[in-house]
């Protein structure tokens, strides 16, 4: 070996050494079944894992678009996602400002430490929990409401109150993320501003909404944007309490998705992947676009 | 007065989050009937273990098996993730601009933009092509890539002094010796840090388990609840005891290590 070859050796060709395992993961579980989804799209399900599969144009997108099935839990999705994310990131940012205020000294910790907790939580324990705390003869939750002498809730038994018991169950799980994200915005928060406003005579609501507010815009975007990728995909919470039910009333796109991969129908189900990919890609660019061009 | 309200409202919100824990705590513990009496009591009238007795084995697989695979699983995939991602992205961080990196680093990017649930299943075919259906191997190494990962080693390797290892280039060290002896030691805490977010993420995955496997030999406590929380004739009792066992041990892991995961997965999230 030469003096530069192994000069290059040493300095070099080192890095691609380390970067090859990395690589190789990136490729073989990434961009290797993305595009293999991508083209099993385009192919009949039956033939689907065979060496060569048949090829079948779009019949696997027109076949999923005839789906009423699939159109209804696409808008489904999309009201869902909706309703998901402002009550997420509205409770969450609500919570922040509070925990942030000069009203909480001691315990602020813990506060922030009890809504975080569920983030770190397996998700199918936590869900677990959530339906049989709704359960109508276990449940704490009519316990309770019957306790109060309130009426009881349908939670995920009843069609109508079942996505708005599936939204409950995933903020317990995910608020706490959101929360975090905003404490840590607020921490590097002007403080100056604020004992500005204050010496203006501004009112604390007026503070908030004038002072604090913007100088939360990266955070509530980022949060935005992840709620939104979180709640299109909605998946666990459905498989561990509804499975769809009652009457469909929960059976969002991925869950949708994931039946027809569980009848061996891979064509459409990579077909619905492909179409929710776009979805969530073009929903989370679109208001990332939005946040930024307000900022500018 | 104001004060006072605030407090209330925190404690509510509190108890509220705290609550499922503390019932599942308690459902664990006391019988199916008395839970039927008293839904609501968090305190169990006698401490009843047959909940704990009825999932030593849960259908085939055996608890001890199940706790196995998550303990193998998880760790296995979180060292595999530690490792490969801290030395893709140190190079990556380190040639910025070398053309195949930038390839990668954009390729990488770009492929965990495809929502998880739904790449499990091209996955499921991958698997099954290269012949690791039902395998260890395949789940551990889907399970090894994540972006929090590579977001936080790209972000801690970019604030590398470049002067340090300008110096020890200089001196005629090796980029194998930088890295060993100059980068490493620096680099312990973002390590740890990783390591226990990784842990804490993979302890809960499912779906790849579930989907990868192809006998009930290589399921996880996760997959082994869910399947017991299917099953026809309730075991509340015993749903609730593996609940608590899936529950425990990632939920005094993350107690151990509150800030160090709070804070590292608040910057994987805000820099990525």
């Amino acid at each position: 070996m030469g003096l530069t070859a192994r000069r290059w050796w040493r300095g070099e060709a080192v890095f691609y050494a380390f970067a090859l395992p990395f690589a190789a993961l990136t490729v073989i579980f990434g961009v290797w079944p993305i595009l293999l989804g991508i083209s099993v799209s385009f192919t009949a399900s039956a033939t689907a894992l065979k060496a060569v599969p048949t090829w079948v144009g779009l019949a696997n997108y027109a076949t999923i678009l005839a789906d009423p099935g699939f159109v209804a839990s696409l808008w489904r999705t999309l009201l869902y996602a909706a309703c998901a994310v402002a009550a997420n990131v509205g409770f969450a940012l609500a919570y922040a400002l509070l925990l942030n205020s000069r009203l909480i000294g001691w315990g602020r910790g813990l506060f922030k430490l009890l809504l975080f907790l569920p983030v770190v939580t397996p998700d199918v324990p936590g869900y677990v929990v959530w339906r049989w705390l709704y359960d109508q003869t276990f449940g704490a939750i009519n316990a309770a409401l019957g306790g109060l002498g309130l009426p009881a809730f349908g939670g995920i038994a009843s069609p109508s109150t079942a996505m708005l018991a599936i939204l409950l169950a995933e903020l317990w799980h995910h608020a706490g993320f959101y929360l975090v994200i905003f404490l840590a915005n607020l921490a590097i928060c002007e403080r100056a501003l604020e004992e500005a406003a204050d010496i203006d005579g501004a009112r604390t609501w007026q503070k908030t909404l004038y002072v604090i507010i913007p100088q939360l815009r990266p955070a509530i975007v980022i949060n935005t944007v992840y709620a939104l990728i979180q709640f299109l995909k909605t998946f666990t919470v459905v498989v561990v309490t509804t499975k769809g039910g009652p009457n469909g009333a929960t059976d969002f796109l991925s869950y949708h998705a994931y039946q027809y991969f569980d009848q061996g129908r891979y064509g459409e189900a990579t077909a619905m992947a492909s179409v929710l990919f776009v979805i969530v890609l073009g929903v989370a660019v679109g208001v990332y676009g939005l946040g930024e061009r307000g900022r500018a | 007065m104001k004060r006072v309200l605030a407090y209330a409202v925190c404690i509510l919100t509190s108890a509220m989050f705290a609550f499922p824990y503390l019932w599942m705590l308690a459902g664990s513990f006391r019988t199916t009937s008395a839970m039927l009496t008293a839904p609501l009591r968090l305190w169990p009238e006698r401490f009843d273990l047959t909940g704990f007795q009825s999932i030593v084995e849960i259908g085939d697989l055996s608890l001890l098996r199940a706790a196995a695979n998550s303990l193998f699983i998880t760790g296995a995939s979180t060292a595999i993730a530690v490792a490969v991602t801290a030395l893709g992205a140190y190079a990556i961080t380190r040639r910025p601009r070398v053309l195949a990196f930038r390839v990668l680093r954009y390729g990488f990017l770009t492929t965990m933009m495809y929502p998880y649930m739904l790449l499990v299943i091209p996955v499921y075919i991958v698997v099954f092509k290269l012949g690791l259906l039902g395998s260890y191997t395949g789940i551990i190494l889907f399970l090894a890539l994540g972006p929090i990962q590579f977001f936080l080693f790209e972000q801690f390797f970019r604030t590398l002094p470049a002067e340090v290892i300008e110096a020890a280039t200089i001196d005629g060290a090796s980029e194998l010796a930088i890295l060993l002896r100059i980068v490493l030691p620096m680099a312990a805490p973002i390590v740890a840090t990783v390591a226990i977010i990784t842990f804490l993420l993979n302890w809960a995955q499912w779906f790849p388990v579930l989907v990868i496997s192809s006998t009930s030999d290589t399921w996880t406590l996760p997959v082994a609840l869910l399947n017991l929380n299917g099953e026809l004739g309730t075991n509340f009792q015993g749903i609730m005891a593996l609940s608590v066992v899936t529950t425990l041990p990632v939920a005094a892991l993350f107690l151990l290590a509150q800030r160090r995961v709070m804070a590292g997965m608040t910057e994987g999230a805000v820099k990525g």
